[in-house]
């Protein structure tokens, strides 16, 4: 089973997450100071850190780089209720591997989570079969159980981005920034948009859904309906 | 203040008598060596003569002085006079420049004795010449430089104390004038500005400035106040309608559906109001810089075509015909997100604004050495007179379209983070990002 250690200091906060957390599948340990929380992290046994910023006895971000320092690659996903812009940055550069401005929606948290934990399947292959769906990237066309979808290049790389996460939440900040290259929480729905066109290319006509809508503002690519 | 007025007078006194030294060292100086350029003169005209013909010049000499103030005398090898009016050589004389000495005239009634220059040269024939000239005169003329200095000084250094007094009194004054200021403020009162003359001088200047940060700061606190309400008042109101719905929801829901759709839409609501405490943030935090450091040189033309690409699929939806023209233009310093945050919010305004169904056009074009990236949709645009009111947080010009009243805010806020104006155009909706001139 799969062991995060939460570092978070806010009881309701912590609880909110370690509930979503264990819903998914997850062990949680929750730890409340910097001190408790490294001791933890030094045993082998955990897979993903989440940490808050600021901590009763310090700085969240200390742990990381004392973690770093040790030579543990853990992932560790930074979450704050300070500013998203430079903190981001500088969370990043301490060491952190994703970060999460508070106030944050639970689907975006557990998205994260599992993109930290399981990495993309990175191949290079410009051909990618899953399921029903064959994409070639390299003459940008893809198919579906031999119907051709006619997609715009966005639409294949949105496609592209899913295909390589099978099962896994996908957030419309995170296609955003993956697909797009930009960070900011768009103000309309305008990924959504995007997102609905190919999900009409994709599941036509009455077709099992590959792409799935979740509760929020997420996406699962699911190949085995 | 008064230790400034006392330097400055001390120095202006240093200076009055330092000049008038060095003028009574140059008269003395300039004296003597006129008069030594004299007894040159004289020494090498008699030489020439035939010692028969010294003593008639000499006696020439001696008729053209009518100051009286020459001694010539002619002395034989020996000591005795030959001719001249002076009655024998001084004491101590030598041949090698001039001196000052005693002389005994014999022309001069009434006066056995006078302190002279002199210089004794010798001439071919062994005789001795000794020129030299009466310092009574001089002394007079030196002792009148002298008293024309001293006249001159004491108005001299009374100006000097007078002018440290004034200006150290001015000086005074200016400073309590600031501490007053600076009292006022720090008791709370921002209302208070240093006075600047119609011609003001440095110290008015600087006056001018501290008085124009004060405006700003006045202005920031004026703001901060201003959206302290503004928020409360903001967040009050989907709130309440939040409250009531939630209310409602769960006392008329009789069944799991209608629960978990009175869920939804209050989560919907939820998320609405966190995005606006998140754009207040990023509002404020884009206004204190510090995201510079992070800028990089970017293409505002692929910024642009991502702005549009982003936003048609939404336009097809509503059947808005979204067209972009773009130009190459120089890489500007910047940060990629916030400029097509920028753009993506104009064109959100735009679709939201402007008729349905209408057009909207995104364009990026060369003004001069700046890029300009202008949005603009069939409507009439903002009305001049709310043009000022839209980039203010919570300004809403109409109230019949969602949205919190943030977008032109954080437009606003990454224009200026990057250097950018905000212009909108004298005529329609056209609203532009105007680039900083790329030749500065």
């Amino acid at each position: 089973m799969t062991h995060i250690l939460l570092i978070e200091d806010d009881a309701g906060t912590a609880n909110e997450i370690a509930l979503e957390l264990a819903g998914h599948g997850y062990a949680v340990t929750h730890r409340i100071l910097v001190s408790e929380g490294l001791a933890v992290a030094r045993g082998d046994a955990v897979d993903l850190l989440i940490l808050d910023r600021q901590l009763p006895d310090g700085e969240g971000l200390d742990v990381i780089e004392r973690l770093r320092a040790e030579g543990r690659r853990t992932p560790a996903l930074v979450l704050s209720a300070l500013g998203s812009l430079d903190d981001r940055v500088r969370g990043l550069r301490a060491g952190g591997d994703d970060y999460l401005a508070k106030p944050f929606a639970l689907v975006e948290l557990v998205a994260r989570v599992q993109a930290l934990l399981r990495r993309p399947n990175e191949t290079r292959d410009t051909r990618l079969i899953a399921g029903p769906l064959d994409l070639d990237l390299l003459a940008g066309t893809a198919t579906r159980a031999g119907r051709a979808l006619d997609l715009l290049p966005r639409e294949l790389k949105l496609l592209d981005y899913l295909v390589r996460r099978p099962g896994r939440i996908v957030t419309r900040s995170m296609l955003l920034q993956d697909v797009w290259g930009y960070t900011f929480e768009p103000n309309s729905n305008v990924v959504d948009v995007h997102l609905g066109r190919l999900r009409r290319k994709v599941d036509a006509n009455g077709e099992p859904q590959l792409i799935r809508n979740v509760r929020g503002r997420g996406y699962v690519f699911d190949p085995s309906v | 203040m008064w230790r400034w007025g006392g330097a400055i007078a001390a120095l202006l006194v240093i200076q009055s008598i330092v000049l008038a030294g060095l003028f009574w060292l140059l008269a003395t100086g300039s004296h003597q060596r006129e008069a030594e350029r004299g007894f040159a003169q004289d020494c090498r005209e008699l030489a020439h003569l035939a010692p028969a013909m010294r003593s008639a010049e000499l006696r020439e000499m001696l008729a053209h002085d009518i100051h009286r103030d020459r001694f010539l005398a002619l002395f034989a090898h020996d000591g005795r006079l030959i001719d001249g009016n002076v009655a024998h050589l001084p004491e101590g004389t030598s041949l090698t420049g001039s001196f000052l000495a005693t002389v005994e005239p014999t022309e001069l009634p009434g006066k056995d004795s006078d302190v002279a220059r002199l210089r004794l040269c010798g001439m071919p024939d062994g005789t001795l010449l000794l020129t030299g000239l009466d310092l009574d005169d001089a002394e007079e003329a030196l002792r009148t430089v002298e008293r024309s200095l001293i006249l001159g000084l004491i108005p001299g250094l009374l100006l000097a104390i007078g002018f440290g007094l004034v200006a150290g009194r001015r000086a005074a004054t200016q400073v309590d004038a600031v501490r007053g200021l600076t009292e006022r403020i720090v008791a709370g009162d921002l209302e208070g500005r240093l006075p600047v003359g119609d011609r003001p001088d440095s110290f008015g200047l600087l006056c001018a400035h501290m008085n124009a940060m004060l405006d700003r700061i006045q202005s920031l606190v004026v703001d901060v106040r201003g959206v302290g309400d503004d928020i409360a008042h903001q967040l009050r109101t989907p709130l309440t309608r939040l409250r009531a719905r939630l209310e409602r929801g769960l006392r008329e829901a009789d069944d799991i559906d209608s629960f978990q759709t009175t869920a939804d839409v209050a989560l919907e609501e939820i998320d609405q109001l966190l995005g606006i405490v998140a754009a207040l943030l990023r509002i404020r935090e884009l206004g204190d810089h510090a995201r510079r450091s992070r800028f990089a040189p970017v293409d505002l033309a692929k910024l642009a075509e991502d702005a549009c690409e982003l936003h048609r699929p939404t336009a097809e939806d509503r059947g808005i015909d979204l067209t972009c023209l773009i130009e190459a233009v120089e890489p500007v310093e910047g940060d990629a997100s916030l400029l097509v945050e920028a753009m993506s919010n104009l064109i959100d305004n735009a679709m939201k604004f402007g008729p349905p169904r209408g057009r909207v056009t995104l364009s990026l074009a060369r003004e001069g050495a700046s890029a300009v990236v202008t949005v603009a949709d069939d409507g009439p645009g903002v009305p001049r007179a709310e043009r000022s009111l839209v980039t203010q947080r919570f300004y809403r010009g109409r109230h019949d379209c969602e949205g919190a009243g943030l977008g032109l805010s954080l437009v606003k806020a990454i224009a200026d983070l990057h250097g950018f104006t905000l212009r909108f155009a004298e005529q329609g909706s056209a609203v532009s990002l105007v680039g900083p001139n790329s030749k500065d």
